[in-house]
């Protein structure tokens, strides 16, 4: 059944809707895009069935309110905003439930999955909202969202819910060190920069967005490359004020300044977690011949 | 060639080191090969100036297909650069950054234009925005530097010198390069992404093309798709 199945009230601090990117059109210029936390949001669709990469909300922070237009399975995960409604678990939702997300408490993103994924047509083989070049529903309150047709989904008469293992969900409060590995420039950076960098705590600057989580810290040496290379999801550039900017979802996909290192895929998730103002760190993976 | 680890199952390959028509060339003939014959496990590779970036599923690429692959991109050839027919397109010289760039060039107004519409031009590396073409090579007297602040609100198709590229913006948005003219061309025809199984491409110019300005008093009026 593909029909109404919640309405946008408003929007907060943010709004969109994601899927888990547009992978293969970064060499016409257009960036990944998609989930910043896909820990949280393939927990939210495995939790009811969906295909990993069906379209799902993405709240930034608080403020937002969705009213439920009729009777369906959800789940919620990732960031926790005070809504009231219990995360990482599959739940039902009764039509003219109202879910807001009044106060932040952990983490940046929450992730809201409904039963079969949200119906949005496909823009370059992806659901996820790219606003700068018109990709995806850009949202405004009182929009109506459709659900995609999906099977009929219900919990075994004796199972009384369907939650993510406790392992699984994350206490973005307390990040562990996230993994480096090396990155095109890491030999052009000092043995003393790079030990700085994996020695010192960082904070999240407020100045962080989808693009790029910028750092602030004790200034690493760095100079301009000749000109730009292609950029990855999660490289660490260092640009000339030395302090680093760790490259997100809908990063540019090429970029002049040198790369230290890349985040690991999987703790780019975490990190996507953090809030500005709190501290991060780094651990170095791989080969790195310089700090030994 | 050099083979630079970018992370885990993802390499930085290293085909050239100074932007000239060698380079333009080996990226062109690299881009063809892995079109025609993409490697098992290859996701996205992302061609620019004078590396690519190869990204494969996750333990799908060991250090045997790495060698395959190499001497494979080694061996591989363009189609020449003489039998790429240039993409033209209509320009009107009229933007608000004319001055700033012939006064930096020692040049009048007149003699930027006459540099810039000149020269057929290289598609480098196509980034930054969907489709934005990063054109060389440009005229050493047009260089330019960045405007010291970007602009807030760069009209799509508006003709532009950043540095030492020129290149043409393909979306709203900011923007800090020089702006000396506009074309009424759509570098990036975002409805046409609803037709992409038609096989239509969304974008006008692509990485390895070839374009040729042409100057004119008024733009000739484009379909809006």
């Amino acid at each position: 059944m593909s029909a109404a199945v919640l309405q946008i009230q408003a929007l907060g601090l943010g709004v969109s809707v994601q899927d888990h990117g547009r992978v293969g059109w970064r060499r016409f210029g257009v960036p990944l895009g998609g989930v910043m936390d896909a820990h949280a949001a393939t927990w939210a669709n495995r939790l009811l069935n969906n295909p990993s990469g069906a379209a799902l909300l993405e709240f930034l922070l608080q403020g937002a309110r969705i009213c439920f237009l009729r009777e369906t399975w959800v789940a919620l995960s990732g960031a926790d905003a005070s809504c009231g409604f219990p995360l990482w678990r599959a739940m039902r939702m009764r039509h003219g439930d109202i879910m807001e997300f009044p106060r932040h408490r952990t983490g940046v993103w929450t992730y809201l999955a409904v039963q079969g994924g949200l119906a949005i047509r496909p823009r370059l083989g992806s659901r996820s909202t790219y606003a700068p070049a018109c990709l995806g529903q850009i949202l405004k309150p009182g929009d109506i969202m459709d659900g995609e047709p999906a099977p009929a989904f219900d919990l075994p008469h004796s199972v009384a819910s369907r939650l993510a293992p406790a392992l699984e969900q994350r206490d973005y409060a307390r990040p562990p060190a996230f993994r480096v590995w090396p990155a095109p420039q890491t030999e052009s950076f000092s043995a003393e920069a790079l030990a700085s960098f994996f020695s010192s705590e960082w904070t999240v600057s407020s100045q962080s967005n989808r693009v790029g989580y910028r750092l602030t810290g004790r200034a690493l040496s760095s100079a301009l490359l000749p000109w730009s290379e292609p950029v990855r999801v999660g490289a660490i550039q260092v640009p000339e004020n030395g302090q680093p900017i760790v490259m997100m979802r809908d990063a540019p996909t090429i970029g002049g300044y040198p790369k230290l290192g890349t985040v690991d895929a999987a703790d780019l998730s975490w990190l996507a977690q953090c809030c500005p103002g709190q501290h991060v760190r780094f651990v170095p993976v791989g080969a790195w011949p310089a700090l030994e | 060639m050099k083979w630079i680890a970018y992370g885990p199952d993802a390499w930085l390959l290293q085909f050239a080191d100074k932007l000239n028509d060698h380079a333009f060339t080996r990226a062109r003939a690299i881009t063809r090969e892995l079109e025609q014959r993409p490697p098992e496990g290859l996701i996205e590779f992302v061609p620019a100036f004078t590396s690519i970036l190869l990204e494969f599923a996750q333990g799908s690429f060991d250090e045997a297909q790495r060698k395959e692959l190499a001497s494979r991109l080694n061996r591989a050839r363009a189609v020449s650069m003489a039998r790429v027919r240039a993409k033209e397109i209509a320009v009107c010289y009229d933007g608000p950054d004319l001055e700033r760039v012939a006064a930096q060039g020692r040049l009048e107004v007149e003699q930027v234009i006459e540099r810039h519409w000149r020269p057929v031009y290289k598609v480098y590396a196509v980034g930054f925005s969907p489709g934005f073409p990063y054109l060389g090579d440009l005229d050493r007297a047009l260089h330019t530097p960045r405007l010291p602040s970007p602009r807030a609100h760069v009209p799509p198709g508006s003709v532009a010198i950043g540095g030492v590229h020129t290149g043409i913006y393909t979306v709203p948005g900011p923007g800090g390069w020089n702006l000396i003219g506009r074309t009424s061309a759509r570098l990036f025809r975002w409805l046409a992404a609803d037709r992409e199984e038609s096989g239509t491409s969304p974008f006008l110019l692509h990485s390895g093309d070839r374009v040729k300005f042409v100057r004119v008093a008024e733009l000739p009026r484009e379909a809006t798709t």
